[in-house]
């Protein structure tokens, strides 16, 4: 028996979404709400138990048991209740048989199957990705506000919606074609890309990369490009995207797990056999004439692992990449990326006057990226006072030890320098 | 040595619940006190379900008690030289509850 403590990590986080997603299955969608009741009060009964008995053997198994009978006594009640009131149980055997989602082309894997209800186009767009951050990734709000660039009141907002919403659909969740399934790809692929942004630079708690985020943001796209619906130029580039970011993930962390910059790293650390499969999917997003956000950054992405060095990127090229990037995908963080590619084209001179020239109120407020880039242009341009004060202000807004530790380093040298 | 009962309370107030890794973390920490006070703790704690009944002369309702702001959701039962000690242990306890902490007579 093993301390709580020694669960991996985000035991909870990775269960919680794939028992919503088989109970969901076998329960039916419009109980997706309840269904996340039960599995949040079967965590909390794990947490309790497990506080004071220690960890059972199978921790997922016990877990799935608990939130399938809570479930099951729920349905009782629901039954029970219909029966009470015979008006109200007319389609009563629509009650005892949920309608199941049913894809055309099975999804066999259910966190999966899930997304693609999440990402349903009767959900309003902007709620899907944060009822499938929520649901199925286990986001907390704050994390999700952090990857959507919004407020958590505004999170609370979008999930309700999207729930509400998938209650109204009601039995009738009729099997969705082919077309209406590739219709939703778009917001699933944005999900899986949130999943592994997510992980790659965690906004919160105590480790700035999460191996567990990617990696199952990972096996998402993996099983998507498995699947008929998924077999697309974007899902290849996506992992191709992904599995340039994951070769770099042990170089950019140093002992003492502080973040390195990607000019300071060890090229030779990163993961050449990752590049390479990266490299073949790369080259099999490109059949088609297709053009997606995930192809202009996995060429990003593959310019920095070509370059021998970091002097020697070929930044014109990535220049020249965000900016298409900007077209298809206009988005702050792209504008603060391309500013510091052109930071490195033509100086830091350049890459401060791009970010200047836009106006505030299009500056994400509470992302402290921002003032972080803002502060590296005027350090190299000497204007220590300046990048201090950005420094500073970037500071007070992160959340994540290994953000302070790197700004705090940061903020020394502007001192010393 | 003296034993004392460690009363945890939680507000009934409706609040976002928190994400399954914030609830892992908390299990964590949990693990980690029972852990670090093993020899202080003496078996038979446990945490509360939900509802239950109130019985007041002789009338039974369901409680807890909707219109309470609190209601009891564990009781542990320490031992400790004294309820200084006993209050050290408390303070250490994760999970921003409101304890209460006190001696037992000792009738039993």
């Amino acid at each position: 028996m093993s301390e709580p403590r020694a669960l991996v990590e985000h035991f909870f986080r990775h269960e919680s979404g794939r028992i919503v997603a088989l109970l969901t299955r076998s329960m039916g969608v419009r109980r997706l709400a309840m269904v996340e009741d039960v599995v949040q009060s079967a965590l909390v009964q794990a947490l309790e138990t497990w506080s004071r008995r220690g960890v059972p053997d199978d921790p997922a198994g016990w877990l799935y048991r608990t939130a399938r009978n809570l479930a099951i006594d729920a349905i009782r009640r629901e039954r029970a209740l219909a029966q009470a009131l015979p008006r109200l149980v007319e389609g009563a055997d629509c009650e005892s048989s949920p309608v199941d989602p049913h894809f055309e082309d099975e999804i066999g894997d259910e966190p999966l199957r899930l997304l693609f209800v999440c990402c349903h186009d009767a959900v309003p767009a902007e709620s899907r990705i944060a009822l499938a951050l929520r649901t199925l990734c286990g986001f907390s709000t704050a994390e999700i506000a952090r990857a959507l660039l919004t407020t958590e009141a505004n999170v609370q907002k979008r999930v309700q919606r999207a729930r509400d919403r998938l209650r109204e659909l009601d039995v009738g969740f009729e099997t969705p074609a082919p077309a209406e399934l590739r219709a939703r790809l778009d917001a699933v692929l944005s999900v899986i890309y949130l999943l592994f942004s997510q992980g790659c630079h965690a906004t919160h708690g105590e480790v700035p990369i999460r191996r567990d985020l990617c990696d199952e943001a990972r096996r998402l796209a993996r099983m998507l490009a498995a699947h008929p619906i998924g077999e697309v130029p974007a899902v290849h580039a996506l992992l191709a995207l992904m599995g340039f970011h994951a070769a770099r993930f042990l170089a950019r962390l140093d002992s003492d797990g502080t973040i390195v910059l990607l000019e300071a790293q060890n090229r030779a650390a990163w993961d050449w056999s990752e590049i390479r499969e990266a490299m073949e999917w790369l080259a099999r997003s490109a059949i088609g004439d297709e053009l997606t956000r995930y192809h202009v950054e996995a060429g990003i992405a593959w310019e920095h692992c070509r370059a021998p060095s970091f002097a020697q990127t070929d930044w014109n090229r990535v220049v020249e990449l965000y900016e298409i990037l900007d077209q298809i995908a206009p988005s702050p963080l792209t504008t603060l990326n391309r500013a510091v590619a052109v930071s490195y084209l033509l100086g830091p001179r350049a890459g401060l006057d791009r970010l200047e020239s836009i106006p505030p109120e299009s500056v994400p407020a509470r992302y402290p990226g921002w003032p972080a880039v803002i502060g590296e242009l005027n350090f190299r341009l000497g204007r220590f006072a300046d990048a201090e004060r950005a420094w500073r202000e970037a500071l007070r807004g992160t959340t994540t030890r290994a953000d302070r530790e790197f700004l705090a380093r940061r903020l020394d040298l502007c001192r010393s320098g | 040595m003296p034993k004392y009962l460690l009363l945890a309370r939680n507000s009934t107030e409706p609040k976002a619940p928190p994400s399954p890794e914030e609830m892992q973390a908390l299990g964590a920490a949990w693990g980690a006190w029972m852990s670090k006070f093993r020899s202080a703790i003496v078996t038979g704690g446990d945490g509360l379900q939900p509802g239950g009944r109130v019985i007041k002369d002789g009338i039974v309702t369901d409680g807890p008690y909707v219109e309470a702001k609190e209601v009891i959701i564990s009781f542990t039962l320490l031992q400790a030289d004294d309820i200084e000690a006993a209050l050290a242990i408390a303070r250490e306890c994760p999970g921003g509850l409101c304890f209460e902490l006190r001696e037992l007579a000792g009738y039993a």
